[in-house]
């Protein structure tokens, strides 16, 4: 369960919100407010006003794994897999068991070819998969991505969708530019002017949304 | 006015970019996934990078300006209005077109992606150069600015317009189709023959085609609208 009471940050403002679906898309146009909702809900930043509980425990109190919009601004370390063995590392997990998950999430972001590439030298959807591999190396209970999807092609999407499913997180906070992304998920918020305009599943609020060009591409089509 | 690149050969550690072609005038579309080299094409094209064997020859083209994938990289300045300003624009004309009004004292980095995106499209198009390269256009733009910025391309009416993108839901009006593969980039022709070719080419258009829709009908800037017409 993800609770929001009161929040006031920046433009955001959510009076009141609980959601219980596991895989939440957070959809709406540019500078409404999406990326602020997530740096809170993350314990990124503290909120100046109100409330957010994931599965009873403040932010801070829970394991997140984030992925951020600028993946030149979150990678911290020269090579790629020092970057995934970061999380590990720093929580004192044994070496033997750091380079193990490591691999593992390498393997399931499709990476393994890059792990002794230099940061520097991968394309920019290549950064963000290893945004995403060290995100999940420590099993996350919450899995938050801000428009990780925005630097791949259709096909690495697809991967990442499938690695996001599989991914043991309780929740997955997910926004995307992407309606065809976006309808795949349980539970979607459509943010405008710091708002929570619509909230529901994919249905019901795409239903409200049809008039507009946020209505996904291939429901569209196949209608 | 066209831009060759001949034998074009490009290495670092394991991967090797080559290429063979000529962008004429018009809109040129670079699709290809992740890695495959879009960026690092761009960056030869725009001499950035030097090969390390072939060459990048321009006729006629006296300006080119290239689009960096990530908006942050272009900021040099302290507010928006004097990032517009050196770009060599008039602020207030780049930010209405940007649809940044009222943020001119903002910092960029206050902006979030989307806007500074909007920011950094506004000022590469409106310096109209003869080459205008853009890397990854559309990424982090909601529709609406996707929309928006399509028919600011358009409206170029000269000069060589190529785009790098693996964008599938809104596209604009393209004449000519490449992809890039491992590093090697393949010419596709032009549109609207060169669809069917179109190994990158976004799922509704692929549903169009397998529906039975013929290509030479199909426009990329309204196939959606197209398609959905069909099956009204």
């Amino acid at each position: 369960m993800i609770r929001i009471t009161g929040l006031r940050h920046r433009l955001v403002d959510i009076p009141d919100l609980a959601v219980d679906a596991r895989h939440i898309a957070v959809i709406g146009p540019n500078g409404s407010g999406k990326t602020t909702l997530l740096a809170v809900c993350s314990g990124i930043e503290e909120p100046c006003a109100g409330t957010v509980r994931l599965l009873g425990r403040p932010p801070s109190a829970v394991k997140v794994g984030w992925v951020g919009e600028f993946p030149d601004r979150t990678l911290l370390f020269s090579r790629v897999y020092d970057e995934i063995a970061s999380t590990p590392r720093f929580r004192h997990h044994p070496c033997r068991e750091t380079d193990e998950r490591v691999k593992a999430a390498a393997g399931t972001v499709g990476i393994t070819h890059l792990l002794d590439a230099k940061v520097s030298a991968l394309s920019g959807g290549e950064k963000a998969l290893v945004a995403l591999a060290a995100a999940c190396v420590d099993d996350p209970e919450v899995l938050i991505l801000d428009e990780a999807d925005s630097h791949l092609d259709g096909v690495t999407a697809e991967r990442v969708g499938r690695v996001v499913r599989e991914s043991t997180a309780a929740h997955v906070l997910w926004c995307t530019q992407s309606m065809d992304t976006a309808a795949e998920a349980d539970y979607v918020l459509f943010m405008e002017d710091g708002l929570v305009r619509h909230h529901g599943t994919p249905e019901e609020v795409f239903a409200r949304l049809e008039e507009t060009c946020f209505y996904p591409t291939m429901w569209r089509v196949r209608r | 006015m066209r831009v060759d690149i001949k034998d074009l050969l490009f290495s670092r550690g394991s991967f090797t970019l080559r290429g063979s072609g000529t962008f004429d005038a018009g809109v040129h579309l670079v699709s290809g996934p992740v890695g495959s080299g879009k960026s690092t094409l761009a960056l030869l094209l725009a001499e950035l990078l030097r090969p390390g064997s072939g060459a990048v020859r321009r006729h006629g083209v006296s300006s080119a300006l290239l689009l960096l994938q990530f908006p942050e990289h272009h900021i040099t300045c302290p507010t928006v209005a004097q990032e517009a300003g050196s770009w060599g624009l008039a602020p207030e004309d780049v930010l209405a077109r940007a649809d940044l009004a009222g943020r001119a004292d903002d910092d960029p980095f206050h902006l979030s992606r989307g806007e500074l995106k909007r920011l950094t499209l506004a000022c590469t198009v409106m310096r109209n150069p003869d080459l205008l390269m853009l890397d990854e256009p559309f990424s982090s733009l909601d529709c609406t600015a996707k929309r928006k910025a399509c028919r600011m391309i358009e409206e170029r009416d000269e000069g060589i317009t190529i785009i790098f993108s693996h964008e599938r839901a809104v596209l604009p009006r393209v004449d000519t189709l490449w992809e890039m593969e491992g590093g090697t980039l393949t010419a596709c022709g032009s549109v609207p023959r060169a669809i069917p070719r179109w190994r990158h080419a976004p799922p509704y258009l692929r549903y169009a085609l397998e529906e039975g829709a013929r290509p030479e009908n199909i426009r990329l800037q309204d196939a959606r609208e197209a398609v959905c017409r069909t099956h009204g």
